[in-house]
């Protein structure tokens, strides 16, 4: 995918949202102290760390721009957008915003679930600041855009989820405001309606909408953004062309753990590489190619009967497969020092989606765990087919029919 | 503040249809429907009747239609407390909202007094039917009725506003207010008139009494829709300094309890 194609749009040197040395913090309570003894004795005691979730950030999205912000949890990329909304207020810095702003953070917030379809667009539209008038004006548009259809006068604690999602974001995609801030959303609803919410998006930029959107999705991102913002601990690590920045982004992933690992580190995992047949590291597979796990570790000292380990885990965190030494019937005597292991996954029998992988070190009873990187990494797989599910799994059909078989 | 106050005016249709949406919700899939507005203060009325007028027999101490003082009492301090007890919890219930959405957030309590104001109407104009077929003398007091109903919508804006932000970073003032209520349910003249309290309590302990804002309203209700200089002369009583007192504090309380709630606001999304 390449960079969206310069003069789609109408960018102008107008600035739509001014950021200047933003800095937002955070108060992580320790342990809260409930009682009012704890509390007369802890009286002088600060309870809490400062955290600063942004540092120091300057930024201009100028008119008719789309910025994306991409980055690892934990970035600041959400505290951002909040605080370009006025949900939150900055510590430090100012923001000033140029026309009017809405954020599409979570789809039918707000929805009540015993108003039908069209009260609850009356009622979600007016939370993000629209008219009455206004949204007479829209509201065929936003029912044809949801596909709900006749639905709409119905309850919406009888939608299905699909329904609920699709309505929201008919809602806050029809708003039609200056600025859209857009969250993680993009990736709701089926196939067809997000090529619908794509190419919502693209008109929108025709129209000369300032758009920031924040994803994880590094290659939606280069696909319809002007410029990218890497945040990395609240900073800005890079800004600039959407190729460039998601290219040293996907790079810097892939190599580079995020997440949560534990462990008494007797044995360390080093190094963990999602490789592809020949031996080069892949995030990008498909389905019933090849894949090598590849675990560099390091034993602080000997260890006897260690058992090393894999999982891989869906966007939701359950497992869909995992295994390890002990199961495979691989005894390790002992290790120290350096060395490698490798799981070959001869063939990827996994369809589309996201997966993320754990890898883990640990004695034989699995009591306790020398070192365990939880979900630090991850992979994308493309299925050819249009299955659905996790699995591919071989399927014959076989029909039996009086007009077919021709008895 | 005034900045704030500019954006709720352009908020306006969004406190509207909030309102709308309480209004609707209450007594969807019930089947009495709005009818429950007129049956609850019925209930209460029966209880209390029981209870009071015959029981304790306060229609005995001179109180000529004590049903009707005890529902002009009733209806406007449900309206209260209803308004109050709803909006304390308004920010912290409706936390998916606050943290996703920018809005005034002062709409949230608001819309609560306004649902309950709805109601509350409601019922008075059922009490107005009722009056007229028991044909009990309507007097002209009955004209200030908006301007007492905005008396009371201020005082109790105030006191939402402010109680509703607090709640955000101590919810015990959700569990505190209830009780609260409740004591200052008794220490307000509904049930029995405030005669009773200049008889049984020293002046000292009434003149503490008298400061109970609510206590004003009451009483000023009571003297719109019971009439009761005419009823009895011991549910009534009007003194022109504890009127003003009581305006003076509802206004201060309603632009304390805003500036409280501005003051507030911006840490909302982060300790819900």
């Amino acid at each position: 995918m390449s960079g969206r194609e310069i003069g789609a749009g109408v960018i102008s040197a107008e600035p739509a949202l001014c950021l200047e040395g933003v800095g937002k913090c955070f108060r992580l309570y320790h342990d809260v102290s409930t009682s009012l003894k704890e509390r007369i004795i802890n009286w002088r005691k600060r309870g809490y760390e400062l955290f600063w979730a942004l540092k120091d950030i300057d930024l201009t999205v100028y008119k008719g721009e789309t910025l994306s912000v991409i980055g690892p949890n934990g970035s600041g990329k959400s505290t951002m957008l909040r605080l370009m909304t006025g949900i939150m207020k900055p510590n430090r810095g100012k923001i000033t915003t140029y026309g009017s702003i809405a954020a599409l953070l979570e789809l039918g917030a707000g929805f009540h679930p015993d108003l039908t379809g069209r009260e609850n667009i009356y009622l979600n539209a007016s939370i993000l600041g629209l008219k009455r008038k206004q949204v007479d004006r829209i509201i065929d548009e936003i029912i044809e855009f949801s596909e709900l259809g006749a639905f709409i006068d119905n309850q919406v604690k009888n939608y299905s989820s699909g329904m609920y999602v699709r309505l929201g974001f008919s809602i806050a995609i029809n708003v039609n405001p200056d600025i859209l801030l857009i969250d993680e959303v993009l990736a709701v609803g089926d196939a067809s309606f997000q090529t619908k919410c794509i190419d919502k998006i693209m008109r929108m930029q025709r129209e000369g909408k300032t758009i920031v959107l924040v994803t994880h999705n590094a290659d939606i991102a280069a696909s319809i953004s002007d410029r990218i913002l890497w945040l990395e601990r609240g900073e800005v690590r890079m800004l600039g062309d959407p190729r460039e920045v998601s290219d040293a982004y996907l790079r810097a992933m892939r190599t580079r753990p995020e997440g949560s690992e534990f462990g008494t580190r007797d044995i360390v995992i080093e190094e963990v590489e999602i490789q592809d047949e020949r031996g080069d590291p892949q995030i990008r597979f498909s389905t019933g190619d090849a894949m090598v796990i590849r675990l560099r570790f390091r034993a602080t000292r000997r260890v006897d009967d260690p058992v090393f380990g894999f999982g891989i885990y869906d966007q939701m965190g359950l497992m869909v497969y995992g295994t390890n030494t002990r199961l495979l019937k691989v005894d390790i005597p002992c290790v120290d020092g350096e060395g490698t292991v490798e799981f070959h996954l001869p063939r990827l029998n996994l369809l589309d989606g996201r997966y993320y992988l754990s890898v883990a070190a640990h004695t034989r009873d699995g009591q306790v765990n020398y070192h365990w990187l939880d979900k630090l990494y991850f992979f994308d797989v493309v299925s050819p087919g249009k299955e659905s599910g996790y699995l591919a799994m071989d399927c014959r059909v076989v029909i039996y029919n009086r007009s077919q078989t021709g008895e | 503040m005034k900045e704030h106050l500019k954006k709720f005016v352009a908020y306006r249709e969004l406190l509207y249809n909030l309102t709308l949406k309480e209004v609707k919700v209450r007594y969807k899939n019930s089947f009495l429907g709005f009818l429950w507005s007129m049956v609850n203060p019925l209930m209460l009325l029966v209880v209390y009747y029981i209870a009071f007028g015959v029981i304790f027999r306060l229609r005995a101490e001179g109180m000529v239609r004590y049903e009707f003082y005890l529902l002009a009492g009733i209806l406007p301090w449900n309206f209260f407390s209803l308004s109050v007890v709803q909006a304390v919890g308004s920010v912290v219930n409706n936390a998916d909202l606050v943290k996703k959405v920018y809005f005034p957030r002062e709409v949230l309590p608001l819309s609560y007094l306004c649902s309950s104001g709805f109601h509350f109407l409601l019922q008075e104009l059922v009490l107005f039917v009722f009056l007229l077929i028991f044909r009990v003398r309507i007097s002209p007091w009955i004209l200030a009725f908006p301007l007492l109903l905005f008396l009371q919508a201020c005082f109790a804006a105030g006191l939402s506003l402010f109680l509703s932000a607090i709640n955000v970073f101590f919810r015990d003032v959700q569990h505190f207010t209830d009780i609260f209520l409740l004591a200052w349910f008794w220490m307000t003249p509904v049930v029995y008139p405030v005669s009773f309290i200049f008889e049984s309590l020293p002046s000292w302990a009434a003149r503490i009494y008298l400061l109970n804002p609510m206590a004003h309203i009451m009483l000023l209700w009571q003297r719109i829709v019971y009439n009761s200089p005419v009823n009895g002369p011991k549910a009534a009583y009007f003194s022109p300094t504890g009127f003003t007192y009581t305006v003076v504090l509802s206004l201060a309380l309603l632009v304390f309890g805003y500036w409280a709630f501005c003051r507030l606001e911006g840490r909302f999304a982060e300790f819900i």
